[in-house]
C-alpha cells in the first residue's frame, strides 16, 4: 500500500507538471483542503485538460514522479479517458478528465485559485462536482463544505 | 458575521434545513471554529492532518483503472465497491 500523500508529494506534482507545462487543478476534497478546508481524505484529485499535447506532458511528469506506466496505459492518458486512479506510484492519484458538474475545463481554468503555486479549482466549482455526483459520501460532506465556501468567501472574494 | 450556507433559510428554532439535511445553529459555530483554527494553521500542518491512508477494499486491490466515462465510473463504483464506502449514489 502506498504511503499517505504528503505535502513534499504536492510540491513534487507542483514543479513536475509546471516543468512539463501539464494544465491540471486540484479538484476534490484534496483541492478544499489546499484552500483551508479541514478534513481528511485519502488521495489526491487532479482535474487535467482533456488534449493530446497535455497528455503527453501529463505522462512526463507522471514518470518523472515515479508513477510506473505501461505504454498501454501512457497511450490511454494521452488519449483522454474521463477518468484515471493510478495506485501504481509514490502515493494514489486519480486523473479527472470529465469531472461530473463542471462543463469545461477552461471555465474552472479562468476561476482557479492560486494556493502557494497549487492551481486549486474555486470552491464553487469544487462543491457543483461533489453535489452533481450524488453520491451517498459527497451528499454528507456538503452541508459542512457549504459552510466552509461562505467562510472562505467572505475572506478572499 | 458568516451567515448560513446559501440556500438555507433559518427555522424558528435554534436549526436550518439545507437540500442536503438539517445543521443547526451550534453546528455552524463548531464548523466555523474549526475553519479559523485551520486557517491559522500553515499549508504544509494543514496537509499533513489532513491526508490518511487505510486500505479500501476493491478500489485499493488494482495498481491502474481507467474508464472511457465518468457515467461508466460511477456505475462500476455502484456495482463492484462495498456499500459502506460511500461511493453509490443510494445506500
Amino acid at each position: 500500500m502506498p504511503a499517505r500523500f504528503e505535502y513534499a508529494q504536492a510540491e513534487e506534482i507542483r514543479d513536475s507538471f509546471s516543468r512539463h507545462q501539464v494544465r491540471y487543478l486540484f479538484i476534490g476534497k484534496a483541492g478544499a483542503i489546499l484552500l483551508g478546508y479541514p478534513d481528511t481524505t485519502q488521495d489526491a484529485d487532479l482535474f487535467v485538460e482533456k488534449g493530446e499535447a497535455n497528455g503527453r506532458a501529463l505522462v512526463l511528469g507522471l514518470a518523472e514522479l515515479g508513477f510506473d506506466l505501461t505504454p498501454d496505459q501512457e497511450a490511454e492518458i494521452v488519449r483522454g479517458k474521463d477518468f484515471v486512479q493510478l495506485k501504481n506510484g509514490p502515493f494514489d492519484l486519480d486523473l479527472v478528465f470529465a469531472p461530473d458538474g463542471i462543463e469545461r475545463f477552461e471555465d474552472a481554468w479562468r476561476r482557479r485559485v492560486e494556493v502557494e503555486g497549487f492551481p486549486v479549482c474555486h470552491i464553487d466549482d469544487i462543491i457543483a462536482s461533489k453535489a452533481a455526483t450524488g453520491r451517498v459520501k459527497d451528499r454528507e460532506s456538503l452541508p459542512r463544505l457549504r459552510a466552509f465556501r461562505d467562510y472562505w468567501v467572505e475572506r478572499h472574494g | 458575521m458568516l451567515g448560513l450556507p446559501k440556500g438555507n433559510e433559518v427555522a424558528p428554532s435554534d436549526s436550518t434545513t439545507t437540500a442536503d439535511r438539517p445543521v443547526s445553529q451550534r453546528e455552524l459555530r463548531d464548523w466555523v471554529a474549526e475553519f479559523e483554527a485551520a486557517a491559522r494553521r500553515p499549508l504544509r500542518t494543514r496537509v499533513r492532518y489532513a491526508f490518511i491512508r487505510t486500505y479500501k477494499p476493491v478500489l485499493d486491490d488494482a495498481a491502474y483503472r481507467s474508464f472511457d466515462t465518468t457515467a461508466e465510473y460511477r456505475r462500476w463504483c455502484e456495482d463492484s465497491l462495498p456499500t459502506w464506502l460511500g461511493y453509490a449514489r443510494e445506500v
